[in-house]
């Protein structure tokens, strides 16, 4: 015992000497070099945001910035390498964080100065937490709307803090394999909602003894996501006109939520009970068709790499244009900290005029996202064109709407009426009331307001 | 024969609470083998029906294990070792000291033992960050270099040993500092061991301390590192389980280490001497 005590003693003593030394991450502290081209024959980039990458970045001193992420270190590095490439004296230090937590951490953070991370990765849905940390882009607001039309919805009083690199929603993915055993071909892809039961009831199949053992589709454990935006096609909005009040008592969602119960409990087309993780039925080949968002590309890569699968797009009542065929959202740009030094504001301003303004950028974000382009120019690019999500939705994402950066109380309000609805079996009126009644204190306690209104076809 | 029947009943109870407590552990360590599709496979097995290593071939992909493997080791080795000299020395002084408002000074520190770290954390990170010991090991350490558990298990550890003893050292020459590191350090093994463990472990599995203070990945520590397996969407498992079967030997090490004074470490801190 004694021998060892004194063994972890002397072990502490030397790594202490090692361990507790070394100071902060530095954000000030450079390994740039000096850099005294400010002509670099470099072609300007971008359409209505440009960047012209001739010029020195804070004299063309060394400088070095945090950039906090809390994904895809990778592609994140290779941006700010691209941008590196142009300005050597700038050392961008990609800090990775993990998601849970990242909001808790960040907050704190950014009001440390320059100590903090010069810049830091977005989710629309904290933008309460960090708004006031953030200083706006130092970019024309026409312009990049001109881009970026979504970056209008990021409006406010005038400058930008955030925008979108790449749009998100949901879409249908379907199990080829399934789908041909059906004896269903690419001719049956469902345009409508009759035929799309027409086509899940194929896809459904039950044993002698009445139990099903394929699902046609499944939406369990992703009711609420499912819902929140099917509204549109039934006939109203998510949020009051004022964008203060939730609808979600409307008869339009409540005509929403019918239709989704009634394609287990009527067209017997799924089951609540039957696969009650729908990404893992589908992952297992026990459900033919998921409900899922862009990110399940990725998941799918990940956890079932041998699943054939094919994407549609959510269908309509009548084949026809809907007023909005569902929601999106938006994986939003880098903030900038309003509480960094000068010299640091003044690479990150630079740095995303460059992340503007490049396609390369852009391309990279959205490949590897699997996300539509925000910016519209992009979206025939040769790269994005057959993604599955730019695929599938890409020629109608301007009839998406984005509700806004809707508090977490909607989606888990709305995930207790669905429970209510399907396990405990509350009426839907009941179930959504009582949402609704929940949704709107919460709502009255925050400064939401509800991005609908900005919608291109609000009035239709 | 009644004993004999009562006895093997106990002895099935404790097998399978036994199985009941090891047996997740066994399903991750062989989770850990697994695909992600298996893993989430309706269909459960418990070996594997296609073992893989590359679960634990890819764990340097994610984040650098090792770095935040040693970076974990130091932190919890450091705290470790401090907080067991200080709950000693402390716990000699309330225990075999004889001193007005020894009681108080007691009662303060098991108060410390009440108040849940959730109600403390933002003054403190607020202090250290004022003291500019953000992204620094001494922002992990000097909070937890004195713990009011580990001096509340070596005062009772310290009042066992006979006074007799500690004067005949004194009689024989012996000062405070001989006698403290001579003497009664090495009559409180038991003790130790325990709180070895406990600290240990402690250290080991903290995450949101941790997590506040150290920005530099270079400086992270492992527990942190694990979190970054679960993403926004998904959750990579095979890599989780395969870097937590690897996390958790250190602990098992310790435990292996210092579990034969456990049990009575424990004992002795529980029952006053």
């Amino acid at each position: 015992m004694k021998r060892l005590l004194s063994f972890c003693l002397a072990l502490v003593l030397v790594l202490s000497l090692a361990g507790c030394s070394s100071g902060g991450s530095g954000s000030t502290a450079s390994q740039g070099v000096q850099d005294t081209q400010a002509d670099k024959g470099l072609e300007v980039m971008g359409d209505n945001v440009t960047y012209d990458p001739n010029h020195l970045v804070n004299n063309g001193d060394p400088i070095s910035i945090d950039w906090w992420v809390w994904a895809s270190e990778d592609m994140f590095r290779a941006i700010a390498d691209a941008y590196e490439e142009i300005h050597p004296n700038v050392t961008i230090n990609i800090i990775n964080n993990p998601w849970d937590g990242f909001f808790t951490k960040l907050p704190l953070a950014l009001q440390r100065g320059e100590d903090g991370p010069t810049l830091f990765n977005v989710h629309n849905s904290y933008e309460n937490l960090i708004l006031n940390y953030m200083e706006p882009y130092d970019i024309d607001t026409d312009e990049l709307i001109a881009d970026y039309p979504s970056a209008s919805t990021h409006l406010m009083d005038g400058n930008i803090y955030y925008a979108d690199y790449g749009l998100s929603t949901g879409m249908y993915y379907y199990n080829k394999e399934l789908w041909a055993e059906a004896g269903l071909t690419d001719d049956d892809i469902p345009k409508t909602w009759d035929e799309f039961i027409e086509v899940a009831q194929k896809l459904t199949k039950f044993d002698e003894n009445g139990n099903m053992i394929q699902a046609g589709y499944n939406y369990n454990n992703y009711f609420n996501s499912t819902v929140i935006g099917l509204n549109y096609q039934f006939g109203d909005n998510l949020f009051s006109a004022d964008g203060k009040e939730s609808l979600v008592n409307s008869d339009g969602m409540k005509d929403a939520v019918s239709f989704l119960v009634d394609l287990y409990e009527k067209y017997h087309v799924g089951d609540k009970d039957f696969g009650t993780n729908y990404d893992q039925s589908f992952y297992q080949g026990q459900s033919a068709i998921v409900f899922a968002w862009g990110f399940f590309v990725g998941n799918l890569a990940q956890n079932a790499p041998d699943i054939d699968y094919g994407t549609f797009e959510i269908p309509t009542q009548d084949g026809d244009t809907p007023y909005a065929y569902y929601r999106y959202n938006g994986e939003s740009t880098p903030g900038i900290n309003k509480n960094a030094n000068d010299a640091q504001k003044e690479v990150a301003q630079d740095f995303m005029r460059f992340f503007f303004a490049s396609d390369d950028v852009q391309i990279r974000l959205s490949q590897e996202g699997g996300l539509v382009p925000a910016k519209t120019s992009l979206m025939d690019a040769p790269e994005l064109k057959d993604t599955p999500i730019v695929r599938t939705v890409g020629p109608h994402i301007d009839r998406y709407i984005w509700p806004g950066a809707m508090p977490s109380t909607v989606e888990n309000n709305m995930k207790i009426a669905g429970e209510d609805i399907l396990y405990n079996g509350k009426s839907i009126d009941d179930a959504l009331k009582t949402a609704a009644d929940t949704i709107d204190i919460d709502l009255a306690n925050s400064d939401f307001t509800s991005s609908e209104s900005l919608y291109a076809y609000y009035e239709e | 024969m009644k004993h004999k029947t009562l006895k093997t009943a106990l002895y099935i109870v404790l097998a399978l609470l036994g199985v009941v407590t090891v047996f997740p552990f066994v399903w991750m360590v062989l989770s850990s083998f697994k695909t992600n599709n298996e893993i989430q496979s309706i269909v459960q097995t418990l070996i594997p029906q296609e073992a893989i290593v590359d679960n634990y071939l890819n764990l340097q992909q994610t984040f650098d294990f090792l770095r935040y493997f040693l970076n974990s080791i130091f932190i919890a080795v450091a705290v470790t070792v401090i907080v067991i000299y200080t709950s000693c020395l402390c716990g000699y002084v309330l225990g075999k000291y004889q001193f007005k408002g020894k009681n108080i000074i007691f009662g303060f520190v098991m108060m410390t033992m009440m108040v849940p770290w959730s109600v403390t954390i933002i003054p403190r990170y607020t202090m250290f960050m004022e003291a500019g010991l953000q992204d620094t090991y001494i922002s992990l350490i000097l909070p937890v270099m004195v713990s009011g558990f580990g001096i509340f298990m070596m005062k009772q550890n310290m009042e066992s040993i006979p006074d007799e003893l500690i004067e005949a050292a004194r009689m024989d020459g012996s000062n405070e500092f001989q006698t403290f590191h001579k003497l009664v350090l090495p009559l409180c093994k038991n003790g130790i061991s325990a709180i070895a463990i406990f600290q240990f472990l402690w250290v080991w599995e903290d995450y949101l301390w941790p997590y506040l203070m150290i920005d530099s990945e270079k400086k992270q520590l492992l527990a942190v590192g694990l979190t970054l397996f679960n993403g926004r969407y998904s959750t990579d498992y095979g890599g989780l389980f395969a870097a937590t079967t690897i996390s958790i030997l250190p602990v098992i090490i310790v435990y292996v280490i210092f579990q034969k004074r456990f049990v009575a470490g424990v004992a002795a801190g529980a029952v006053k001497g």
